[in-house]
């Protein structure tokens, strides 16, 4: 299948700048990337937010799935899925990626973080999906074993919701726009960033700290502002169990992504 | 549907599933509520609800992926509130239906028309093969069942896919693969694979909780089909602090290279309301 122009960089690194995540290939298709637990990627609760967590398993899982679909094609996110462990972060985090799973059409990725502050404990474990696409331009090229420091930053970093514009429209629905320094390598809303807009409207909509997310990309956000809209589906004793829904409003509207989110009270 | 599929004693017959496929693209599921069907806390099992919201997403996606066929990629559910009598009902729409995946959401209701939880799976699309269902004939208005007079359970779902408990700490439990619980394709129904991860992730959140917590969360992500048998599972619990612990469960067809067939990320909690 082919998909649009791929540009490693500048697209996308603004992300991994804004996260500090450097990356490297330990072995063969096994990527493991660091990231320091900075006060900017801090929810209320002091624990580094979900999202953020969730931006380190796309870019890492990602990166490795990319590896895994070469020569072949590269690759976008189609879904992934994940559970908090811990909620109290020391840092730096350590995101381990490995190949659960290598198809025609899509790569699986197994990713796990670990926070090297609290003697390697298990913060977040969860899968990647992603679709192998062919870029316009042909796969990108790396050199192999991949390195990719963090870039440097250009400044004080703002908080989360800053970063990515987060605007309430009311109680269930939060919205942002499609910034450039927000586009992953293929141009659109980096799946990171996607994930998030979910975090936040999750907790938004339901009162609290997101824990677990399953997250479906349906389609690209190429245009923004794009809405993220909660519905409480009901509560269980380790918190609410939450549905979102995103649309891209300057793109007709279309449903983009659907999420399912725990999130809990404090 | 084929001939020989489903056998005349089979796992979608004796759950009694009917199903209604609309003209609008959406397709409705459900299981009457028996005591097989539930856990120890009383209500319906995570486990017979996964058979429901497979059964219906792989009905629907296989519709959507027309003439193509499709492989179960990845199925979540969120249990939030107990079932205890008249029936669960599945409703399920298609998200996406593109080139290469289909994703679908499933809504579950209970008989007072309740939302007790939500459900999603994807598929990755592939060309269709002689051996894959036709399920053109899917679309007939009304509800069809396959079940017949004779069908229903005997004992307990868990107890009739064979399963037994070999280390209730490490989450470890076997499946035999059963005619009772295998797919078109010979592989252990999907549905089956998700109540077993579930099993074996209960049991070691029990183990380390001391009890009373009831798996009500799956994310099961399918890497190969369990062929083989038996199914054999190990789980690490990763949390587990009040009202709520976290497994991850590893499924290998320990008959077939012990090659890995699953992955599912659990999370039991205390009953729900």
């Amino acid at each position: 299948m082919t998909g649009r122009g791929f540009s490693p960089a500048p697209d996308g690194r603004d992300v991994m700048r804004y996260v500090r995540v450097e990356m490297r290939e330990v072995a063969e298709l096994v990527l493991e990337g660091r990231a320091p637990a900075g006060d900017h990627l801090r929810g209320p609760d002091g624990g580094v937010r979900a999202g953020v967590l969730l931006t380190l398993l796309d870019t890492v899982g990602g990166l490795c799935g990319g590896l895994a679909a070469l020569p072949d094609g590269w690759v976008m996110s189609t879904n992934l899925a994940a559970r908090t462990v811990t909620r109290a972060h020391t840092g730096p985090l350590r995101v381990g990626a490995t190949v659960a799973r290598r198809g025609r059409s899509n790569v699986v990725t197994s990713v796990e973080i670990r926070d090297d502050g609290a003697g390697g404990a298990l913060v977040m474990h969860g899968v990647l999906t992603s679709a192998i696409l062919l870029p316009e331009n042909g796969p990108p090229h790396w050199e192999r074993p991949l390195h990719l420091p963090a870039p440097e930053p250009t400044g004080p970093a703002p908080g989360v919701e800053e970063w990515i514009g987060l605007r309430r429209v009311d109680g269930r629905t939060v919205e942002i726009d499609v910034t450039d320094g927000l586009r992953n390598p293929w141009g659109v809303l980096h799946g990171g960033v996607v994930a998030t807009l979910v975090d936040a409207a999750a907790a938004h909509g339901a009162g609290g700290t997101t824990t677990d997310v399953v997250l479906h990309f349906l389609a690209p956000n190429r245009t923004g502002p794009v809405r993220a809209h909660t519905r409480v589906v009901g509560e269980r004793s380790d918190g609410r169990v939450v549905r979102v829904e995103l649309r891209d409003e300057g793109h007709g509207g279309r449903v983009t992504a659907v999420a399912v989110a725990t999130v809990t009270p404090g | 549907m084929t001939a020989a599929y489903p056998p005349e004693r089979h796992l979608l017959r004796d759950l009694r599933l009917a199903f209604e496929h609309g003209d609008d693209g959406t397709s409705r599921a459900r299981f009457p509520v028996v005591p097989e069907v539930c856990g120890a806390s009383g209500s319906v099992g995570i486990g017979a609800v996964a058979v429901l919201v497979d059964v219906i997403g792989g009905g629907l996606a296989a519709l959507a992926a027309r003439p193509d066929w499709i492989a179960t990629a990845d199925l979540t559910l969120h249990l939030t509130r107990a079932v205890r009598d008249g029936h669960v009902e599945a409703r399920a729409s298609v998200l996406r239906a593109g080139r290469t995946t289909v994703v679908i959401e499933v809504g579950l209701r209970d008989a007072r028309e309740q939302e007790v939880g939500v459900a999603t799976m994807s598929f990755s699309v592939l060309p269709r093969r002689d051996s894959n269902l036709d399920v053109g004939g899917m679309r007939a208005s009304g509800w069809t069942t396959m079940a017949d007079a004779r069908s229903r359970l005997h004992a307990p779902l868990l107890d009739e896919l064979g399963l037994t408990v070999v280390d209730p700490h490490a989450g470890v439990v076997e499946v035999p693969m059963l005619d009772w619980s295998r797919n078109s394709m010979g592989a252990m129904q999907g549905g089956a694979v998700g109540a077993v991860a579930a099993a074996a992730a209960e049991v070691a959140c029990n183990a380390r909780a001391g009890g009373a917590l009831v798996a009500t969360d799956l994310q099961l992500t399918y890497l190969a089909f369990g062929k083989v048998g038996p199914i054999r599972t190990r789980a690490d619990v990763t949390a587990c602090d009040d009202g709520r612990a976290v497994a991850q469960v590893e499924l290998v067809d320990a008959g077939g290279e012990s090659r890995r067939t699953a992955v599912a990320r659990v999370v039991a909690t205390r009953p729900l309301p």
